[in-house]
């Protein structure tokens, strides 16, 4: 199969520089396929998994933190902010980080309960709203 | 007399020498230091070079007279980000990166953003007004706090608390020699003269809404770089420093031993002829 010449960086490092089939990416827009002879081509990333499949065919996940993919004559590159292959990914950390994480949401949400409220509040109203144009 | 000059040179040969030790061991440690330090400014490299490619490639395709982070505006005051060490004893490391900022702080007023212990005590001292004091430590600096950074040096921006960012910092050379760079971060300077290329590429959503998007990456992967690269330059300035020193305290027993050596023989002479013009007399 065609290939094109994929280099990932990020600040620390080089994290791919060779050919590739074929490379997902979740992007502003959603997810993006660029395969080769794409059209010359600029976007920011948003954070998502991204799949490369290497010119042997063989397909490696990644998580991919923000940045841009850039496409310019068969030339792809992926400038994140962090891209961590799945197998250097530590799974107990990224577990402790959720709970953390999901616990200070949990407790902003307690604080703002006005804001859940009117939340709900709207909601309710835009749902009555979408039924009445039924 | 001659046995209390013997006595003083014995004196100074040993606190050389304990001086040496200690030159040396920092010699030894910068030098093992050096290895990983020239390792991570090299993986930093290929991050600012295609980012910036990228950059000025979106910047050349805007068409907007006002493109963010690009459009000059009048300069009221700037803004330094300086990239200084740690500690001292690394030959003129520091006090280059000081004498080159007092060359270019014109009469606009400015602020620091001062990266490294040293940089923040010299800042302090001259009551130049700081953006922050926290980053005293250059070679734990890590990249996600590179991003803290940029987005604050942004912030600032937006804000008009300054109309310019500059970043100075040292670039490793070689093992033998560090120079002091100057360079304009914000507003990012337009390509010159180059006839814009890649003009179908197509940007979504826009190139001065990407702009706006990548900009603190941009900014962080060369705030990464730049501190990669003045803590190698910074730990060959101290290795190189530290082998003269080391070197220095060597030639300086040597020529204390031999007046050492002079002074025994003097003084061993002078009884022989003192029992010798007893004898006689």
């Amino acid at each position: 199969m065609a290939t094109f010449h994929l280099q990932i960086v990020t600040p620390d490092r080089m994290a791919f520089d060779g050919r590739a089939e074929k490379i997902v990416v979740r992007t502003v827009n959603g997810d993006v396929c660029i395969l080769p002879h794409h059209i010359d081509f600029a976007i920011p990333l948003a954070i998502g998994a991204a799949r490369i499949t290497d010119a042997e065919g063989k397909t490696r996940s990644a998580a991919c933190n923000s940045g841009m993919l850039s496409v310019h004559a068969d030339e792809v590159r992926l400038i994140a902010v962090t891209f961590e292959w799945d197998d250097d990914i530590d799974l107990e950390r990224a577990k402790r980080a959720e709970a953390e994480a999901a616990e200070k949401l949990e407790a902003l949400k307690r604080q703002n309960r006005d804001y859940t409220m009117a939340e709900a509040k709207l909601k309710r109203a835009l749902t009555r709203i979408h039924v009445k144009e039924l | 007399m001659a046995g209390s000059s013997m006595k003083a040179i014995k004196l100074r040969i040993k606190s050389v020498e304990s001086t040496m030790q200690i030159t040396k061991a920092m010699q030894l440690v910068a030098t093992s230091k050096l290895r990983r330090a020239k390792e991570r400014m090299e993986n930093s490299k290929p991050y600012a070079a295609i980012s910036r490619e990228a950059l000025m490639a979106a910047i050349s395709r805007c068409e907007e007279p006002q493109i963010p982070f690009v459009t000059q505006r009048e300069v009221k005051s700037r803004c330094y980000v300086v990239i200084a060490g740690e500690r001292g004893l690394a030959g003129g490391y520091n006090a280059n990166i000081f004498k080159t900022m007092e060359a270019v702080t014109g009469d606009t007023p400015y602020c620091v953003l001062p990266l490294g212990r040293k940089a923040i005590d010299k800042y302090e001292r001259m009551g130049v007004p700081l953006m922050s004091a926290d980053h005293d430590h250059v070679e734990g600096l890590s990249v996600s706090a590179c991003y803290q950074l940029a987005n604050q040096l942004i912030e600032g921006y937006r804000a008009e608390k300054y109309d310019e960012v500059f970043l100075v910092h040292t670039t490793f050379l070689s093992m033998m020699s560090q120079e002091v760079k100057v360079e304009k971060l914000l507003p990012v300077e337009k390509p010159s003269g180059e006839t814009p290329r890649n003009v179908a590429t197509i940007y979504e959503p826009g190139p001065a809404e990407m702009l706006e998007m990548v900009m603190p990456n941009f900014l962080a992967g060369r705030l990464y770089s730049a501190l990669c690269d003045s803590f190698a330059s910074e730990v060959s300035a101290r290795r190189n420093a530290m082998d003269s020193a080391t070197k220095n305290a060597g030639e300086m027993i040597d020529s204390l031993r031999l007046k050492f050596n002079r002074a025994r023989q003097g003084a061993i002479t002078q009884e022989i002829t003192e029992i010798v013009a007893g004898a006689e007399n």
